[in-house]
């Protein structure tokens, strides 16, 4: 009989322990929680892998994780189909419109809905069928038209359909082709932007800003989007600049401001026109070697670029007397002067002034004059 | 043979019309109608992109004109500022937002008020609200005294003054014959933007109100036709004060209080109405026999 007991308490022990323990690994088990609250996509509390239990159309709130995804994973181009029943198939030029997203209103415009992983196609929420159920939320060819239309006409000041639509009809298909405002199949053509931009200002002082478009790209490495920030299409497409918006004072500075707002006035404005950036006139005309470097690569201080010094040791802190092969400055030193020291010739390592050549030679003679070696191809710091 | 109700009281002018008399009660057992739960149509002006298919849709639904759907992609009509004519129950218009300069276009039609003007001062009861939301037109009961069309403060009702026979008041009906159906209104249809949403009344303006609150930047924070005039079955929302639009400014009191004290108190019951025509069918009549008599004796000298 206690035996039996025995048992029976064992048999209990050991079952508890069976049901207990992945319970109290699951408790201790290290679950980092995440920072946004589950309940702005899923509808139960625990959601799981297999149980996502996702919202299906989130429509209060928009969920939108521009990190999470990359636009070279899109498509270039989409065949819209679905609809496909007068018209044929539309063919929407993603690549297209991705990539001037950034200086629109950014890809939520269009994905306002997508939540990390990938990225669900409109007909998930948007109900393909034209008796849609929920007023809330647009059929799918309501929501097409709103999406593409609500931008198009703005600057193309029209609304016909044969704008992104051939008509399913023979011989309706030329005449549609024809149209002149026809933008099927076409590419974005490159923009060249321009090189200079000259404003006249309301500032009487001085009026004139020249604004080096290309040099801020090319110099301070600026994408489109830093500076064209929630652009409106029409700035640039709509031939009748219409829907032009022109930005305010204030608003313009801003753009300026974000790296200039310490700089007085006189930074920008002028009575007349100004050149563009030169090297050569900080003192240190750059040579072929460092011409072809990134600014960063000397200045890695960002965009507020300062002064260097000019001792070579400063960026190329390997060199030293052994190693340094002086022909890459342009003069292959004889054997005579290769055995001295650099500071015998350049004082106080001052490369960027003429070397001295007075302190062994009394005759007046100096670098260029009568070069201490073989000049080689390469010339210049 | 067809014939109107204007036919009706040419023949009560002659003192046929007596036992008619009973169906031209003004009719009042319209009211009250849950308006909450009638249908509407929200338009949202900031999704409408002006393409004017509604415009074609409506004219081809009513008959209205043949007129091919690619004339209506024709954008000139907007120079010019439009209203809902005989041959077109509605029409789209352009305005430009003060605030961005960037034009928006907004579709006018009948409003089908829950207390509509045009009804009360019809004395005849042509005009009537339905369970549906329609404001209802009845040619046949109508006597073409236009009194709708100055009541209406949208100035809707159009008339057929071209029709030398038999003119009508025209304007949108809601497309009750497809209401009746269970199918959407047939602009509602077409619209390709989803700018006019087709609900109860109640859903719409909850609608509305979600629009505005999730992009408080677009819209300009009212729904039109909520309140005004009693409320109304078709609302608007719009980026910019309404006052530049289309729309007038108008209180929330309905007007046809004030029509309705006006016309039914003066037409109490149809007996003076009646009475009138009459004795004008009676003066004209005698005053035709004398022409008549007047004539015949001429021709006899
Ligand atoms: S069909 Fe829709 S989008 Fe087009 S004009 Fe009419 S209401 Fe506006
Ligand atoms: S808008 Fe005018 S015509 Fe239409 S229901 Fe109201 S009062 Fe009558
Ligand atoms: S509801 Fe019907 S009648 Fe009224 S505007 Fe629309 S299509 Fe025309």
């Amino acid at each position: 009989m206690t035996k039996n007991r025995l048992l029976i308490l064992f048999a209990i022990v050991i079952a508890t322990g069976i049901v207990a323990l992945p319970l109290l690994a699951q408790r201790n088990s290290p679950v980092a929680m995440p920072t946004t609250d589950c309940t702005r996509c899923h509808t139960c509390e625990v959601p799981t892998l297999r149980e996502p239990c996702l919202k299906s159309c989130p429509r209060t709130e928009m969920v939108h994780q521009q990190g999470n995804h990359n636009l070279q994973d899109a498509p270039d181009s989409m065949l819209l189909s679905q609809l496909a029943d007068l018209y044929q198939p539309v063919h929407f030029n993603h690549k297209v419109h991705a990539s001037m997203a950034q200086m629109g209103t950014d890809c939520a415009t269009c994905h306002h809905y997508s939540p990390p992983g990938k990225i669900p196609p409109c007909s998930d929420c948007h109900s393909a069928s034209s008796e849609s159920t929920d007023l809330k939320k647009p059929n799918l060819k309501g929501a097409y038209h709103r999406q593409c239309l609500s931008c198009h006409r703005e600057w193309s000041h029209d609304t016909k359909c044969v704008l992104c639509h051939i008509p399913n009809v023979e011989g309706l298909m030329k005449s549609a082709t024809e149209d002149p405002t026809d933008i099927i199949g076409k590419t974005h053509p490159v923009i060249t932007e321009p090189v200079k931009k000259v404003y006249q200002t309301p500032y009487k002082p001085a009026p004139v800003v020249t604004f080096q478009h290309k040099e801020h790209i090319d110099l301070f490495g600026f994408r489109c989007v830093d500076c064209h920030e929630k652009e409106n299409c029409g700035n640039c497409h709509d031939i009748e600049q219409t829907s032009k918006i022109k930005k305010t004072q204030e608003q313009v500075h801003a753009i300026c401001n974000d790296c200039h707002k310490e700089d007085a006035c006189s930074k920008c404005h002028d009575t007349k026109e100004r050149p563009g950036f030169s090297h050569n006139k900080t003192g240190w005309p750059l040579n072929q070697y460092h011409n072809q470097l990134d600014c960063w690569a000397c200045h890695p201080t960002g965009r507020q670029i300062s002064k260097l010094n000019s001792m070579c040791i400063s960026c190329h802190k390997g060199w030293n007397q052994a190693n340094f092969k002086h022909a890459v400055t342009g003069l292959l030193l004889d054997e005579v002067h290769a055995e001295m020291e650099c500071s015998d010739c350049h004082a106080d390592h001052r490369y960027e002034a003429d070397p001295k050549c007075d302190d062994c030679h009394d005759d007046g003679r100096t670098a260029k004059t009568a070069p201490p070696g073989m000049r080689t191809k390469h010339s210049g710091r | 043979m067809s014939f109107t109700r204007r036919d009706l009281f040419k023949m009560a002018a002659v003192g046929a019309a007596a036992s008619v008399g009973g169906n031209l009660q003004a009719s009042d057992d319209a009211y009250p109608i849950d308006c909450s739960q009638t249908y509407g149509v929200l338009v949202d002006t900031v999704v409408c992109i002006g393409c004017r298919k509604c415009e074609w849709a409506c004219n081809n639904e009513h008959k209205l004109s043949t007129t091919d759907l690619k004339t209506f992609e024709d954008k000139s009509v907007f120079q010019q500022h439009r209203r809902p004519v005989d041959n077109a129950y509605t029409v789209v218009n352009e305005f430009k937002n003060p605030e961005t300069a960037k034009p928006y276009t907004i579709k006018v039609q009948c409003m089908h008020c829950n207390q509509p003007a045009c009804a009360s001062a019809c004395i005849v009861g042509a005009l009537k609200k339905n369970r549906l939301g329609s404001v209802d037109y009845d040619a046949w009961k109508c006597i073409g005294c236009r009194y709708c069309m100055v009541a209406c403060p949208f100035q809707v009702p159009a008339y057929e003054y071209n029709e030398a026979l038999k003119p009508r008041v025209m304007k949108c009906t809601f497309c009750l014959d497809r209401l009746e159906e269970g199918r959407k209104p047939a602009c509602v249809g077409i619209c390709p933007n989803e700018a006019l949403t087709f609900g109860t009344r109640e859903q719409l303006i909850d609608l509305a109100k979600e629009r505005i609150k999730a992009k408080p930047e677009l819209y300009f924070n009212h729904v039109y036709g909520e309140k005004e005039v009693g409320g109304t079955s078709w609302m608007y929302l719009a980026s910019t004060d309404f006052i530049n639009t289309e729309l007038p400014k108008l209180t929330n009191d309905p007007i046809p209080h004030t029509t309705e004290t006006i016309q039914h108190g003066i037409f109490k019951s149809f007996v003076p109405p009646l009475a009138l025509y009459g004795l004008l069918g009676l003066i004209m009549h005698s005053l035709r026999e004398n022409k008549e008599d007047k004539e015949s004796d001429d021709e006899r000298s």
